[in-house]
């Protein structure tokens, strides 16, 4: 277990650095989220710890920003002031995103459900893992 | 009895140096949040985390403790976002087989998905006249907050605005999905469940693994992929403007 905690400080840390750094302009945690997923690739193989380590994390992951998210008491009259359009904007530009996406995807997807009319089968067991 | 008010002096001031305290309301907040949610039959509107930040809102309110002393003491649980992100990895590789089979479902839904997000919010903000501080928070509103918060510290929007927006984002989605779904005549659990995932990140993939296992695993895959994606791109679109 501990060997997969370094792994992602690791990563973790060379994403710190490359965003310090200014090679690359992405959060320092998504460099490390695509270098773990590089590495696991390159391995073909999950390392049954790091499985373990992921379940136990991210069930907590809406707990990690708590802390972060009380900030915005420090803006709440921000918030009062703008309140009409960012409500239209979180309301509105959601419900416009969801019927806009499924509706061209659903269209488009009559030409993909038929080259994987038999993949259905082998997703039941792809889908078992999924949370958060 | 001298002893014991020295003692109890000394644990009092190394309780307020270290951490314990806001740590500890912060665990035990969420704690009740899981808690309350789930007597609610874990409805979207019973967010666990906006819970728990109202609840440490109203707690601070109350004691008149300065948002930045919780800040320093419940950095240890800030903290462990950034490891969890970098963990993203481990589902999205599970999940690789599907990626592989539905590659095309998935890309489109990400090519449609992932710009109406953005350009939706930020051109209705715009167009009832929201300050750009409002705007630069909103565009990443679809991403799940772990990366929210660094792209919005990326094109200077302000962080914790963010965070709230991006749940706020996530509940609408939750509720709003299954009901565009029926509207739109919508019935594949496969698209249902990605544009889930791409509009309303992990509360949306939430609300999708209770319409189905399919529909669960392709809100996650959204969710990610479009993580990744908008972190990706969205500094580089804004460099444009």
């Amino acid at each position: 277990m501990l060997e997969q905690i370094a792994r992602v400080l690791c990563w973790l840390c060379v994403g710190e650095i490359a965003s310090r750094s200014g090679v690359l302009p992405l959060p320092a945690p998504v460099t490390g989220l695509i270098l773990l997923y590089a590495e696991l690739a390159a391995r073909g193989e999950l390392p049954q710890d790091l499985g373990a380590l992921a379940d136990r994390l991210l069930q907590f992951l809406g707990m990690f920003f708590v802390p972060a998210g009380v900030g915005v008491i420090a803006h709440l009259s921000l918030l009062k002031a703008e309140a009409v359009p960012i409500l239209a904007a979180v309301v509105g530009g959601t419900a416009i995103t969801l019927f806009v996406t499924m509706v061209v995807v659903n269209r488009l997807g009559f030409a993909i459900a038929n080259d994987q009319g038999r993949a259905t089968g082998s997703l039941e067991g792809a889908t078992r893992d999924v949370n958060s | 009895m001298s002893t014991l008010s020295q003692l109890s002096g000394l644990t009092w001031s190394s309780l307020a140096e270290r951490p314990v305290m806001e740590t500890g309301a912060t665990v035990l907040a969420f704690w009740a949040a899981t808690r309350l949610s789930r007597l609610g039959g874990s409805h979207p509107l019973l967010n666990p985390t906006l819970l728990a930040i109202i609840f440490i809102s109203l707690g601070l309110e109350a004691t008149h403790i300065p948002y930045e002393t919780y800040l320093r003491g419940a950095d240890t649980i800030h903290f462990m976002l950034g490891p969890a992100v970098v963990l993203l990895a481990v589902p999205l590789f599970r999940q690789r087989a599907v990626v592989r089979i539905s590659a095309r479902l998935i890309a489109v839904g990400l090519a449609i998905g992932l710009p109406v997000g953005i350009l939706s919010a930020v051109g209705i903000a715009w167009a009832l006249g929201a300050s750009s501080q409002t705007i630069l928070s909103l565009a990443p509103k679809s991403v799940t907050a772990g990366i929210a918060i660094g792209i919005s510290e990326q094109i200077g929007g302000l962080q914790t605005l963010t965070i709230v927006l991006v749940i706020m984002t996530g509940v609408t989605g939750a509720v709003l999905g299954p009901i565009i779904a029926r509207l739109a005549r919508v019935d594949d659990p496969r698209v249902v469940g990605l544009t889930m995932g791409i509009a309303s990140h992990g509360i949306g993939t939430a609300r999708a693994l209770q319409i189905s296992e399919v529909a669960g695993a392709f809100s996650g895959l959204g969710m990610s992929l479009n993580g990744v994606l908008t972190a990706i791109l969205l500094p580089f679109i804004w460099k444009l403007f």
